[in-house]
């Protein structure tokens, strides 16, 4: 039988590899996707809750639509900042972007 | 013009004032035109500057200047010629009346000594005739007062100019304010004439001599650059004409007077005038340094100047001539002694005081001062009396003049309107030694006559003015001026300085090689000859002098500078020679000055020195033991003649030494030789009479300066002037002996050649050499005074360096000193403290700043250690008590 410990296993999972994912990638894109990941696991994490706790299952519905709002948004913004960067520097290497730094 | 008809002393004024007027004029227009030359980038300061000549000195400042003292000599002109005439018909008339009352009181004698044989209505119809007889004379006598009073009011008037405190109600007239004011009498008046002439021909003359200065660029030949060129500068023509405008106003207000102070005041003017004018080429170290000298020379004489004023301040309380001397000396009418009744006839014990000092000796001392008993004229006392001061502004109170027989007398400390007071006698003599010191400075007498021959060193015309017209002429015209307040002491004093002077200096100009100074020291002793005029008691001989003088030897100087000129700035005489064809209207003017000032017979020196000689020869008849008064001048009237014929002969006369000087010589432009020719004919005839061969009947003198002469001085000298007019003629043959012997000797020697000066030169080296160091004065005061003050100042400086300066170096090294302790304190401890703590905060930056590197992987790492961190540490904590139990 399948229950709330699997899933959050499963989320645990994709979140470590997505941290893993943003800490390893040095292209702009796979960190994107590291990040897509870690928050693909909260959202696992989230449903599951909703799932299997009657008092959270509003909130929990809620807060994962919520969270992929924001991914969506922030994958928009995020892509426009890195087109912008490979327009300037032709290339997504995040270790060269380092003209902000004090 | 009513103003001008009711006052003519006004037109005096008004001369006096046009100098003035040129002068502020000539300031004003430089000023401008500098200010504007300081800002010629400024388009309109440049068409001011541009406007006013630019670069290029103008003629303008010689025209005004010149305007100015020709119009103030037509003014004084006509004022004089005006007061002449009034003067001597006021003269006529009273001596008219005095020969009327002298009849009168003939009458008078002859009916009172036929009264005593009438009787009865014989004897009233003679009592009757006598009061009218005794009315008319006293009418007489009032008219005649009256109308020298109308003239004394015409040719006098002042204005307040400051009281020094104001006068209580109970003394309305103690007299203590300064006033502005000007009195004219026939000294003044002959004086303005002749000052205006000489300075309008000076002007003149200048005109011509001072155009190099016109250039707009001066080269001094004397001067040197520091790149070892000549010394190059603008011409400085108007400024020659502005210094000539304010000395010819100083001279003329000194001389319009009526007051010490006004006449101090234009004193020290002359002396500033002086001053800029030696040091014209102020470039010149020897320039300056003749300035220098003059001023601090004159200074040394001032000192005694203000001595004198303060004394006569201090006890008589006005410096007003009139009112110094009416309270000085005795008035009209004062006699000393009673008449003594002895068994019916009297005896005469009375002697008159009119006119001399009062001299008393303090019997008992009374409230507020002393009793006096008052001396005869002979006699000597330790106090003078001071006469009371008139009631009021008006001369009404005639009543207390009349002092008949009062021998004793209450003089007061500080006396009031009508009361006497006294002074000690000694202070007289004091006061009047002081104000000779002054004259002493300014007329160049021994022990000061050093500056003069220095002041060469200002422009020829300057040299002229200063010796003609009106320095030196300022110090003999004020011992005139103060004449009734000096003392015989005092007197003599002046005799003795100008007996000395004369002497000392025409000896030094005996081996003078230089033009200009042969006649500075000639005026040196031309100036003591008039000191010792007027210290023998002849007032109207000395100031005689100075008027001949003034023309004779501002010819002279002009004419020795029409031949520097001439000789393109050639000044010594063994140069020169022989120039005689080249420039004849200057040798022969010259040669009149000459003349003048040797005292060849009919030219103007022959009178004044004569006269001089007469009073000195009258006054050593009266007093044998001060026979020296009369030796020395009578010696020096040959040296005179002497080395001025010298000079005349050495530059006019003979071969010409120098033949880069003789090929360039020139005679000089019409408005030098103008001046010159003018002078010439005046230095002849300005001191003839009628006739002229009679010296001792020369108009000037007789007509003009006795005159004006006090009254005091006839009395003082009354048996002196006796024997001088006794022994004139004896005085001037033994002068025109002694010219005969110095002309003798100059023509054998300069002209002739039978004795060679060389020779002579080798003879009396010793004295050659005494001679041409001036008698050493210039050492001798050097040690004396100057390196003695040298080396004061030098110890002033070394104290003011090291204990004043040391002191306040002192002082503030201490707070240099406590400021560092205190600095580093501020540094260290209350910087440091600040400091460290930023240090601390830096560090603790730094050392984050290794944690922020900008990696992404690496702070996503911090990220996951940091939620690992977190969890291990919930972990432990949730762990250990579970494990505890």
């Amino acid at each position: 039988m399948i229950g709330l410990e699997h899933y959050l296993f499963l989320g645990a999972l994709l979140f470590v590899c997505g941290v893993v994912c943003m800490a390893t990638k040095r292209n702009a894109i796979g960190v994107l996707i590291g990040v897509e990941l870690v928050l693909n696991g909260a959202n696992v994490n989230l449903v599951a809750f909703a799932r299997y706790n009657p008092a959270f299952e509003i909130e929990g519905m809620i807060f994962s639509l919520l969270v992929i709002v924001l991914a969506a948004a922030e994958a928009a913004v995020a892509l426009a900042i890195v087109l912008n960067f490979y327009n300037n520097h032709s290339t997504v290497d995040v270790d060269s972007a380092e003209e902000l730094r004090g | 013009m009513g103003t001008l008809h009711d006052h003519p002393f006004l037109w005096f004024v008004i001369a006096t004032l046009l100098p003035l007027a040129s002068f502020t004029y000539l300031l004003l227009v430089g000023g401008v035109r500098n200010f504007a030359r300081a800002r010629r980038n400024h388009p309109a300061a440049d068409a001011v500057y541009q406007g006013l000549g630019g670069d290029q000195p103008g003629r303008r400042a010689a025209y005004v200047g010149m305007a100015a003292i020709f119009l103030a000599f037509v003014c004084s002109a006509m004022g004089y010629v005006t007061y002449f005439v009034e003067h001597h018909r006021v003269e006529h008339e009273s001596e008219r009346i005095a020969e009327e009352n002298e009849k009168l009181d003939h009458d008078l004698k002859s009916l009172r000594r036929k009264g005593r044989h009438f009787k009865g209505a014989e004897a009233k119809e003679n009592s009757a005739k006598i009061a009218e007889i005794r009315k008319q004379i006293k009418e007489n006598q009032q008219t005649v007062h009256e109308s020298e009073e109308r003239l004394e009011h015409r040719w006098s008037g002042s204005l307040l100019w400051a009281r020094v405190w104001s006068s209580s109600a109970a003394d309305p007239g103690s007299g203590n304010t300064l006033r502005i004011g000007a009195r004219i009498d026939h000294l003044s008046g002959l004086m303005f004439v002749m000052v205006t002439f000489v300075a309008t021909l000076i002007h003149l003359f200048s005109s011509g001599y001072m155009s190099d200065e016109l250039d707009k660029q001066v080269e001094d030949h004397q001067v040197h650059g520091e790149d070892g060129g000549h010394f190059r500068r603008r011409g400085r023509f108007g400024r020659f004409f502005l210094f000539l405008s304010l000395f010819c106003f100083s001279m003329l207000n000194l001389l319009l007077a009526d007051n010490l102070f006004q006449i101090f005041v234009s004193w020290e003017l002359v002396g500033i005038c002086s001053f800029l004018l030696i040091g014209f080429y102020y470039e010149r170290t020897s320039a300056t340094n003749a300035a220098n000298k003059a001023f601090i020379t004159n200074r040394v004489g001032d000192a005694g100047f203000i001595i004198g004023l303060l004394i006569v301040w201090t006890y008589l309380g006005t410096f007003n001539f009139e009112e110094m001397f009416s309270r000085l000396r005795a008035p009209v009418d004062m006699h000393h002694g009673h008449v003594h009744a002895h068994g019916g006839h009297h005896k005469q014990a009375v002697t008159d005081l009119t006119h001399r000092f009062v001299k008393a000796d303090a019997t008992k001392d009374i409230e507020g001062g002393k009793e006096m008993t008052m001396k005869a004229a002979n006699e000597a006392g330790q106090y003078v009396v001071i006469m009371p001061r008139p009631m009021g502004g008006d001369h009404e109170d005639e009543g207390h003049q009349h002092y008949n027989a009062g021998e004793l007398v209450d003089a007061k400390d500080r006396p009031k309107v009508g009361e006497h007071g006294y002074m000690p006698y000694w202070m007289l003599v004091v006061a009047g030694l002081g104000i000779f010191l002054g004259c002493v400075g300014k007329s160049a007498q021994f022990p000061l006559q050093v500056w003069l021959p220095d002041a060469m060193e200002g422009p020829t015309p300057v040299s002229a003015l200063i010796h003609a017209a009106t320095m030196v002429a300022a110090g003999v015209y004020l011992v005139g001026r103060c004449y009734p307040l000096f003392a015989p002491e005092t007197l003599l004093t002046i005799a003795y300085t100008g007996g000395i002077t004369l002497f000392v200096a025409a000896t030094i100009a005996i081996v003078a090689t230089d033009i200009k100074k042969v006649l500075a020291y000639s005026t040196v002793s031309q100036l003591g000859y008039m000191m010792l005029g007027l210290g023998v008691g002849g007032w109207a001989a000395g100031l005689f002098h100075l008027v001949t003088h003034a023309f004779f030897k501002a010819l002279l100087f002009l004419g020795s500078g029409s031949v520097i000129y001439g000789c393109h700035h050639e000044q010594d005489m063994r140069k020169m020679g022989g120039l005689f064809p080249k420039m004849k209207i200057t040798a022969i003017s010259m040669l009149m000055g000459v003349f003048a000032i040797a005292g060849i017979p009919l030219f103007s020196g022959w009178y004044s020195k004569d006269a001089v000689l007469a009073n000195a020869f009258g006054f050593i008849r009266e007093h044998p033991q001060h026979v020296l008064l009369f030796v020395l001048p009578l010696i020096t009237a040959g040296i005179t003649t002497f080395y001025m014929f010298r000079m005349w002969f050495m530059t006019f006369a003979g071969r010409p030494k120098d033949h880069h000087v003789y090929d360039h010589a020139h005679e000089t432009p019409w408005m030098m030789t103008t001046p010159l020719v003018l002078l010439a004919i005046l230095s002849v005839g300005v001191a003839w009479g009628n006739p002229p061969w009679d010296a001792s009947n020369s108009f000037m003198e007789t007509q003009i300066l006795h005159h004006a002469q006090p009254e005091s001085v006839e009395v003082d000298f009354h048996d002196e002037h006796h024997a001088a007019h006794a022994g004139h003629d004896f005085a001037g043959g033994l002068a025109l002996v002694m010219v005969v012997i110095g002309f003798s000797f100059a023509a054998s020697t300069y002209w002739f050649g039978f004795l060679d000066p060389n020779e002579s030169k080798e003879m009396f080296s010793g004295v050659h050499r005494f001679l041409s160091h001036k008698w050493y004065f210039d050492e001798a005061y050097s040690a004396l005074f100057v390196r003695p003050a040298m080396a004061a100042a030098g110890w002033a400086r070394w104290f003011d360096t090291n204990v004043v300066d040391g002191l306040v170096n002192g002082v503030g090294k201490s707070g240099l000193a406590v400021s560092r302790v205190h600095g580093f304190f501020d540094r260290v401890i209350v910087d440091g403290l600040v400091n460290v703590v930023a240090k601390v905060w830096y560090a603790i930056g730094s050392w984050l700043r290794v944690f922020q590197t900008g990696y992404i992987r690496s702070y996503v790492l911090f990220l996951g250690m940091a939620a690992a961190g977190i969890w291990l540490l919930l972990w432990v904590l949730t762990m250990a008590p579970a494990a505890q139990p």
